[in-house]
């Protein structure tokens, strides 16, 4: 009987970052997929990317993972949404070729130490509480010291078209009937539902009448370490509803799946099915669709906007009430999916569940939505599984809220739970101007070696590091007293303060032309870009820092005598926690589930307030 | 410890008086009342019922009216009994005593604010609704107050503020969309500041109306001045009907100022008595009369005191002393003693206290000061210095190009009215975020 370090059962976007990363450091790594044809796959929408899920696809980028890279060798459409914000949300979206993007990564795993096996697990097998291995229908028993499941939407499946129930995971899956047995006898699960548009044939899209949408293939790539783009790149068209669409659903909104009745579980606020949308925004005169290519030489269309679960009748007749789509074909009709998804909080902080040891799980499973949230879950999971069976060590700070959208997404799943399918947002993070995208390889940087990179992204990293570092250096030794910054054309307080060139930055229109005039030193737009909102954004850093550096100290803060009752700003489910936990102090706080860092310093705001010392 | 166990306080002093009240908030009431009754209050609820309080060995404590609230309808919106002793601070401290021999896990002396704590967290009242309640209890004016018992009854929404935190919330939640779901909606950067610049207006606005408000005054100050002996004192102890000054036949007895405040036709007055003017003062005679020299500045009307004995010159100091202006009555006393020809008001301390008052006119007085009698406030003090603190942003934010930025400041604005309105947390955004805007695909 085999004998490996790690199994990972389910090869989608997690299963493949924890299989990966194991790999990586040199665990002997398994990867059990039903079919290896499926290895790779996209599942939903054939695009990654976007704000908030480029911040955490590329903190896998630079932990090591494979999405950005396998991603952008796919990618046939690029667009960078927020440019005009600055770099802390900007969201670079791909849009993926389907085929490229299997082929591609099964290339990549087949390339790679990681064992596939074409199998399919039934069950977990665990002794004492500790996982032995996994048991398979063909292979039987393997034996091995973790098991990371990521079987996304598996778990006692239901698919609906209009009034038609069927069960399976996703279109062309058997439900794993033992596994999910076994789960739901373990863990606290709970129901979820979440939905798909029909596939539309190319050919019988009348593309003329429509608004074409280029790519914008302007040099942002998804991945830290991609120099260029060399497919096609493709056009997406906007096309929208109108009256008549409406007219369709709302007659006929008896026949959706969701709307009848049937399906009773909580739907996604931020992906709501056309048939939501027409109901909570009836007075628009049209949502908009945006017809995404699935390919280079698909000749399928994702029309991005209508997901719902109307009966396949009715889905055809207002299909082709819109404009572009009058002659239609659909491949696919959309539906809504019911699935059980693991309560999170089952997980300790490592993503290893409570109750039996060297088990974990990662990606859709715990409740989420999004390539790009499993992705990132899988390489947590798979680091800490490393971490667990002593192949590395791990600085904890990178995945501190403060310092990662993966430390959030971790902390607010294993703390808060989840009552819809989790998406990240910019703005569930705190810290949101220092978590950029353009500056990961600072945010990660104690964890970045050659175990996890190859030499050439090694040395690229490595060299952009040098090169940043010696231009902050010559900025720093400018010194600028605000008479020559007026000279200069430069306003500032007429403080008498000196200031350096890295303190001045932040006043300059950041182009290279300026950069070089200014304080004579070459520079690269990318990096110029990246230190100017360094510049810019330092005083809310510092700000941040001092605010979380107070929670650190405060650590030890005796809690004991505090009437937390006297907070007026904490929840009553905080509230109610505290009062039942009764943390000594501020660190056993911080650890009990529900407890945001906005309440521990609302904690010692108030003892603050109260006169009580605070370090 | 706070939230667990079942508590229970006096609500009334604990001086001898007709009545003492206690009350009991929490799981073992029924159990308590069981064990001092001997009978079942179970069916019993929101009935006052004549009982008998039993010592633990069968001796009666006393005979006296309880009330057993079942829950959720009682204040606390747990179990909860009133009872209400005979008022002897001596019986209060058996029935303490008998409580503790009860031995009953979880039962003891309630903290300060406790059972308000408990009707917050039981939905009862807001967190709002609560500090309005003592706000009320220690209320200083007759504007506010209405405010207050407005916030109690009503609840949050009567708020002024609440109208300007739906707009921080919807703004926020707008910011909020503007970044994380750009593609979704069309959103606009100068709209967008527009409303955050109406936001400050709408906080200048009130801020300015009601500062203006809570500065007008609305207690009237009155003070007693006159020559020695002429009945100043006397006077003040009627007025405010308690033995407070020391009245007696040697000269110079008030020797410094007293002080009360007093409510009539539901206007509110201070009254102040002062050391009389004499020619030889002791040492702290004319301390005092001089600390009432000093405080004239504050006083809006003075009651000016004379007999038969005041010389003009005695008159003529005080006019001189006090910064008076035109802002007196002369006030002849002792009229069973002398007789007056002057249209002068006067007394003398025969009268009983109605046509004293009648005689002193103090309604007229009022009016002529203060000029809106209980005009109801928009907000309290709290509530002035918090619109004060949200300010300060408002330059940060209205100069700032950069919406990240704004959104950051935003957020600590955010976190300051979940100080003072209970949590807003990212859900409570989203949830707004999603039912403003169609967001999603
Ligand atoms: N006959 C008479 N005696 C009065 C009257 N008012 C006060 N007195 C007496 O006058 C004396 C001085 O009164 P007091 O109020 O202490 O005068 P003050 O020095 O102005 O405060 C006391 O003996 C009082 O009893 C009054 O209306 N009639
Ligand atoms: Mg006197």
């Amino acid at each position: 009987m085999e004998h490996y370090d790690v199994i990972v059962i389910g090869a989608g976007h997690a299963g493949i970052e924890a299989a990966n990363i194991c790999e990586k450091y040199g665990l002997k790594t398994a990867l059990i997929t039903k079919n290896q044809s499926d290895l790779g796959k996209l599942s939903c929408n054939p695009s990654i990317g976007g704000v908030g899920k480029t911040h955490i696809a590329s903190e896998v980028d630079i932990l090591g993972g494979v999405i950005c890279k396998i991603g952008d060798k796919s990618a046939i459409h690029y667009r960078v949404l927020n440019l005009s914000k600055g770099p802390a949300v900007w969201g670079v979206r791909a849009q993926i070729d389907r085929d490229l993007y299997a082929k591609n990564m099964q290339k990549y795993i087949k390339s790679s130490k990681i064992e596939l096996i074409e199998d399919e697990a039934i069950n977990i097998l665990q002794k004492n509480n500790k996982i032995i291995g996994v048991d398979c229908i063909n292979a039987g028993k393997i034996k091995s010291k973790v098991v990371i499941l990521t079987t996304g939407t598996f778990l006692n499946g239901k698919i609906y078209f209009g009034n038609d129930v069927k069960e399976a995971g996703r279109i062309g899956n058997s439900s794993s009937k033992e596994l999910a047995k076994f789960i739901n006898k373990n863990f606290k699960t709970m129901r979820l539902k979440t939905g798909t548009p029909p596939r539309i044939y190319t050919q019988s899209i009348d593309y003329d009448i429509l608004d074409p949408q280029p790519s914008e293939n302007n040099g942002i790539f998804l991945s830290y370490f991609t120099k260029q783009n060399t497919n096609k790149n493709i056009n997406c068209y906007i096309t929208k509803t109108n009256n008549k669409t409406h007219k369709i659903i709302r007659d006929n909104l008896d026949k959706s799946a969701m709307y009848s009745g049937i399906i009773k579980s909580q739907g996604v606020r931020y992906c709501p099915s056309i048939e939501d949308k027409l109901t909570k925004f009836g007075d628009r005169n049209g949502h908009n669709i945006f017809l995404e290519p699935e390919g280079l030489n698909s000749d399928l269309v994702y029309p991005n906007g209508i997901s719902n679960s109307l009966d396949k009748k009715i889905q055809l007749k207002f299909l082709r009430s819109i404009k572009g789509l009058e002659k239609c074909e659909v491949d696919q009709f959309g539906y809504a999916v019911e699935y059980d998804s693991v309560d999170p909080r089952e997980l300790k902080n490592n993503f290893e569940t409570k109750k039996i040891e060297n088990f974990f799980l990662a990606g859709q499973i715990n409740g989420t939505t999004g390539y790009e949230e499993a992705a990132g879950q899988g390489i947590y999971a798979g680091i800490h599984a490393v971490v667990k069976l002593k192949k590395a060590k791990l600085d904890n700070k990178i995945f501190e809220r403060d310092n990662s959208y993966i430390g959030v997404l971790v902390d607010d799943l294993t703390k808060l739970g989840v009552t819809e399918p989790y998406r990240m947002f910019t703005s569930r993070a705190e810290n949101r101007l220092k978590l950029r995208t353009d500056n990961s390889y600072e945010r990660f940087a104690t964890n970045i070696s050659t175990k996890i990179f190859n030499k050439t992204d090694y040395n690229l990293i490595n060299k952009n590091i040098a090169n940043e570092k010696k231009i902050i250096k010559k900025l720093e030794s400018l010194k600028y007293s605000p008479n020559d910054l007026m000279k200069k054309k430069i306003k500032v307080k007429k403080d008498g303060k000196i200031r350096n060139g890295f303190e001045v930055l932040k006043f300059l229109d950041p182009t290279t032309n300026n950069f070089k005039d200014f304080f004579n030193i070459a520079i690269n737009q990318k990096l110029l870009t990246k230190i100017y909102f360094d510049s810019k954004y330092e005083v809310f850093y510092e700000r941040e820092r001092k605010s979380f550096d107070q929670l650190n100290k405060n650590k030890n803060m005796n809690l004991t005598n505090i009437d937390f009752n006297k907070i007026p700003s904490l929840s009553r489910e905080i509230l109610e926690k505290l009062n039942k936990y009764k943390p000594v102090n501020l660190h056993d706080a911080g650890k009990i589930s529900g407890i945001t860092p906005s309440a521990l310093f609302q904690i010692i705001k108030h003892k603050r307030i109260k006169g009580t010392k605070v370090a | 410890m706070f939230n667990t166990g079942t508590i229970y306080s006096n609500f009334t002093p604990l001086v001898k008086s007709p009545v003492i009240g206690y009350r009991i908030s929490g799981e073992d009431v029924l159990l308590i009342l069981k064990k001092l009754t001997k009978r079942n209050f179970f069916k019993d609820h929101s009935i006052m019922k004549l009982v008998e309080l039993h010592n633990i060995d069968g001796t009666i404590l006393d005979k006296c009216n309880v009330v057993y609230f079942k829950s959720p309808n009682s204040f606390t919106g747990e179990d909860v009994c009133e009872i209400f002793i005979h008022g002897s601070p001596l019986i209060a401290s058996q029935l303490e005593q008998l409580f503790k021999d009860f031995n009953i896990p979880g039962l003891r002396l309630a903290q300060k604010g406790e059972f308000s704590f408990r009707s917050v967290l039981n939905n009862k009242y807001s967190l709002k609704q609560a500090k309005a309640i003592n706000l009320i209890i220690n209320n200083e004016s007759f504007s506010s107050l209405e405010y207050n018992k407005k916030i109690l009854f009503e609840g949050d929404s009567v708020s002024g503020l609440a109208p300007l935190r739906e707009d921080i919330v919807n703004l926020f939640s707008e910011i909020t969309a503007s970044i994380d779901f750009v593609d979704d909606e069309e959103f606009n950067f100068k709209k967008i500041m527009k409303k955050a610049r109406g936001f400050f207006n709408c906080c200048n606005k009130l801020l300015h109306k009601n500062r203006t408000k809570i500065e007008q005054k609305n207690i009237c100050r009155v003070m007693l001045i006159g020559p020695v002996n002429v009945g100043k004192s006397t006077l003040f102890n009627k007025i405010i009907d308690k033995d407070r000054a020391i009245v007696t036949e040697i000269k110079g007895t008030t020797r410094d100022i007293l002080s009360n405040q007093i409510i009539v036709d539901g206007k509110k007055f201070e009254i102040f008595d002062t050391a009389g003017q004499r020619s030889k003062q002791g040492r702290i005679e004319k301390f005092g009369y001089k600390k009432a020299q000093k405080l004239s500045k504050e006083i809006d009307h003075f009651f000016i005191l004379k007999d038969k004995k005041t010389k003009n010159r005695d008159l003529n100091q005080l006019y001189k002393d006090f910064d008076i202006n035109k802002n007196f009555t002369i006030i002849e006393t002792k009229s069973d003693k002398f007789s007056y020809k002057s249209k002068n008001i006067k007394i003398n301390h025969n009268l009983n206290r109605e046509d004293l008052f009648k005689r002193i006119n103090l309604s007229r007085i009022y009016k002529k000061y203060i000029a809106h009698k209980n005009h109801i406030l928009e907000f309290n003090l709290s509530e002035i210095e918090f619109l004060e603190k949200i300010l300060e942003y408002e330059r940060d934010i209205l100069n700032e190009k950069d919406i990240l930025i704004i959104a950051q400041l935003m957020r600590n604005i955010l976190d300051d009215f979940s100080y003072e309105f209970g949590y807003i947390n990212n859900e409570d955004v989203y949830d707004r975020v999603f039912s403003n805007f169609c967001i999603g695909k």
